[in-house]
């Protein structure tokens, strides 16, 4: 498992979604991840409601970034956005210099409600396999996907339960496992860990790293909890409130492989989460 | 505990029985023409619909009534996706469909003898048409009330078109499609009843009513209690794949309880 | 403003479009004269609404459709109380109830008629028959939700059986009895005209019946064009009526069981 490099992803079509642009040079410096200026107002004229205003920040490949932000900031709207759920009002977000104008083909999403996002007709590995069908993959891949995606969340065992037959961190882990095994290069989650106990959330926060470094996967993490948040994190975009603005960009600088006791138990960890506390309890 | 439950299972058991014996015995020596012996009855019930008529008239009443009702299921559930996901179908058809809606089903029946005739045509038509509105509406409901975060999912995954309808809306609408589907299933067994009293010397119904006007009472009754035993026997069945096909929504909403 | 106007616009054009593929239908003769054309039905529908015999057909079905469902919702509602309260009671009539449940009124009629008579009797019975079992068992099911905590606060205030029968099993019954008065009231109009137009019963189904038998196509459409407006209003009125009563409550059933 951990010698599993890059996925090979060239088989995907990504073209149908994607703005026809001039094929910009992707260089070293180009992130993954752009966004830039990006605005999202809901209704016109006077019943108008501007939930993100001139949001920018970029990811790099490989990164993981958390984006911080008091509840009710946006910050779901900004992930549906990003995924081609929404159209931007203005500005752009971009993937490899393309501009999002519909789902990517390169791009999974976890919800934030497992209860809600699973499929509760289907198993566990049939939800699995939901995603994958168009991809016409060959019977052995499909299993392969769906059996390493089930190890990595360790479900192996549940594969042929319903998703309200488990817990709530394990719904959670069934989902995570079908975006594992559409094989995206960039997954986005949507303050995944939220509904789950203390425990099972310091599991998944372990899974997040340790899918990251085995499938050498982008993954941008929103959540409201700032310990979370830097402890997962390479990079904190933190956001301000109505509209949502980013107020600043953190750097994380704490060793990997990161654990929960001792990486939380850093003076830098302690120093780096009242940073970003500071910022968010600061008055606008 | 086990007493209270042992006793309620004699009593559940043992009600029907006693009310059956009594309809035997106080109707023994009956001379009432109205209410004849349940021996007699029972005795007609077997001679007219296990032998004379089973294939005539019994075979004929419930393959109409399933005819029709498989072509109200499978009409009632498409006309619902196509309303529900074509808006301008929607406002077009919708006032039409809560106006047929309105009508009585069994009120059509007399337009469709005068349209088509008294033969098996106008009763599969009938039963059809009139079963077609309960599937149809719960489709409706169903569809425009599937969450969008599950219909998000499917567009983030690139499910295709024709995935999203049947793999994501078909079976999370499934839930309300079966109740209007057991509605439909009793209107079609009322029309199918009703197109034979009305128009026809065949069938189930047009036995028994013809049995009532001219006086065979025993045969009335054995025409009744068949009809009885069909309208049950139907229903119990549709339950059944009703709770097979919903096994997941039954299991998840028991779980969502519990909790 | 675009918005609201679209869909209206395209209702108008559902409703023309049938008219106008009705009345070119009848006129091409696809059916001879079982098909009249739309102007002549609403034509002769004018002329049926100023006679006398509509009006008291239309009183007939609607005061026996009111009559036997006010008659079973008090006695549905007293059985519902009745069987839902006490457990052998219950279990006793659990089979019955079963068997019945999914028997339509239709099936009776002929014996009905037998006994009755095509008369006014004859219909109330049916009609009362159709609606008085979904009106128990909903208040049944009614009865069975009451909150247990509820119940207990009740008697540890001291309250009496008959008390809490009144004032707590009961309103907390009304949802269940609110949905079954929606099912029942337009079930009522419908098991009355089908008691007019096969059993002989008075009312609309009668005048069916007569126009069907005469050939008088025409008024047949006509008054089928009524009773869906009826229809209409049955329904509508009832979903008034419980949104008015049931206000407090926000809760609908849930599909399946």
């Amino acid at each position: 498992m951990s010698a599993r490099q890059a996925p090979a992803l060239p088989t995907r079509n990504r073209k149908s979604t994607m703005a026809q642009q001039p094929e910009t040079r992707i260089s070293a410096t180009t992130p993954r991840l752009d966004v830039a200026h990006l605005a999202k107002t809901y209704g016109s004229g006077e019943k108008s409601h501007t939930v993100i205003e001139d949001l920018t920040f970029t990811v790099d490949a490989g990164e993981v970034v958390c984006i911080v932000g008091p509840s009710g900031v946006g910050k779901t709207t900004l992930l549906k956005c990003l995924a081609g759920l929404h159209p931007a009002s203005s500005g752009r977000a971009a993937i490899d210099g393309r501009t999002i104008s519909g789902p990517p083909p390169e791009m999974a999403l976890v919800f934030q409600d497992y209860n809600r996002s699973l499929m509760p007709w289907l198993t566990v590995r049939k939800n699995l396999v939901l995603p994958l069908r168009h991809l016409k993959l060959p019977a052995a891949e499909l299993k392969e996907r769906c059996d390493s995606a089930l190890a990595a969340v360790a479900l192996s065992h549940a594969d042929n339960q319903y998703p309200w037959q488990l817990s709530g961190g394990m719904q959670q882990r069934v989902a995570i496992a079908r975006a594992l095994a559409y094989r995206p290069e960039i997954l986005i989650m949507d303050e995944p860990f939220a509904s789950v106990d203390a425990q099972t959330r310091f599991d998944l926060e372990d899974l997040c790293l340790k899918i990251r470094k085995d499938f050498n996967m982008t993954i941008l993490v929103v959540t409201h909890d700032i310990d979370e948040a830097v402890y997962l994190a390479d990079r904190v975009v933190v956001l301000g409130s109505r509209p949502a603005r980013v107020l600043k960009v953190v750097d994380v600088d704490l060793p990997v492989p990161r654990d929960q006791i001792t990486t939380r138990s850093l003076p830098e960890f302690a120093r780096q989460r009242t940073e970003v506390l500071s910022l968010i309890k600061r008055p606008a | 505990m086990r007493n209270v439950a042992v006793r309620n299972w004699v009593i559940g058991a043992g009600t029907p029985v006693l009310l059956l014996a009594a309809w035997w015995f106080l109707s023994a020596n009956s001379a009432d023409p109205f209410f004849p012996p349940l021996e007699t009855i029972l005795i007609r019930f077997q001679e007219l619909w296990l032998f004379d008529h089973f294939q005539s008239d019994v075979l004929l009443s419930l393959g109409n009534l399933f005819l029709g009702f498989a072509i109200a299921a499978v009409a009632g559930v498409v006309l619902g996706f196509v309303t529900a996901l074509v808006p301008p179908a929607r406002w077009m058809i919708d006032p039409l469909i809560h106006f047929l809606r309105g009508i009585p089903p069994v009120a059509l029946v007399p337009i469709f003898i005068s349209l088509i005739g008294f033969g098996t045509q106008m009763r599969v038509t009938s039963i059809a048409l009139a079963a077609l509105f309960p599937t149809m509406i719960a489709t409706v409901d169903g569809i425009r009330s599937v969450s969008n975060d599950l219909m998000d999912v499917a567009r983030v995954y690139r499910l295709s078109r024709k995935e999203r309808v049947l793999n994501v809306l078909l079976p999370a609408a499934m839930p309300q499609i079966f109740s209007g589907l057991q509605v439909s299933l009793q209107v079609a067994f009322i029309v199918m009843i009703a197109s034979e009293m009305l128009g026809s010397s065949q069938g189930i119904g047009a036995m028994t009513l013809l049995a009532q006007q001219s006086f065979m009472t025993a045969d009335m009754w054995a025409g009744i209690l068949l009809l009885g035993v069909i309208g049950f026997l139907v229903n119990i069945l549709f339950s059944l794949l009703k709770r097979k096909v919903l096994s997941w929504y039954i299991g998840s909403r028991r779980m969502a309880r519990a909790a | 403003m675009k918005e609201s106007i679209r869909p209206s616009a395209f209702s108008a054009l559902g409703i023309a479009g049938a008219l106008v593929i009705w009345q070119v239908l009848a006129a091409a003769n696809v059916a001879g004269n079982a098909l009249p054309s739309a102007t002549t039905v609403f034509a002769t529908l004018a002329t049926i609404l100023g006679t006398g015999t509509f009006w008291s057909a239309l009183g007939a079905t609607l005061g026996i459709a009111m009559l036997a469902l006010a008659i079973a919702a008090l006695a549905g509602v007293v059985l519902g109380l009745l069987i839902g309260s006490f457990e052998s009671v219950r279990y006793a009539t659990l089979a019955v109830l079963e068997f019945l449940k999914p028997v339509p009124p239709i099936v009776i009629l002929p014996l009905a008629v037998l006994v009755l008579g095509p008369t006014a009797e004859m219909a109330l019975f049916l009609v009362v028959f159709g609606c008085l079992l979904p009106i128990v068992m909903q208040t049944v099911d009614g009865v069975q939700g009451t909150d247990p905590v509820a119940r207990d606060t009740a008697r540890s205030y001291g309250m009496g059986e008959g008390e809490i029968l009144a004032r707590v099993v009961l309103p907390s019954a009304m949802p269940y009895i609110g949905t079954a008065m929606r099912v029942a009231a337009p079930a009522a109009l419908v098991v009355t005209v089908v008691a007019g137009l096969l059993g002989g019963g008075p009312g609309l189904g009668q005048s069916i019946y007569q126009a069907q038998a005469a050939g008088d196509y025409a008024s047949l459409y006509g008054l089928v064009i009524v009773l869906g407006v009826l229809g209409l209003l049955f329904q509508g009125a009832t979903r008034l009526a419980e949104r008015r009563v049931l206000h407090w409550h926000e809760s609908y059933r849930e599909v399946v069981p």
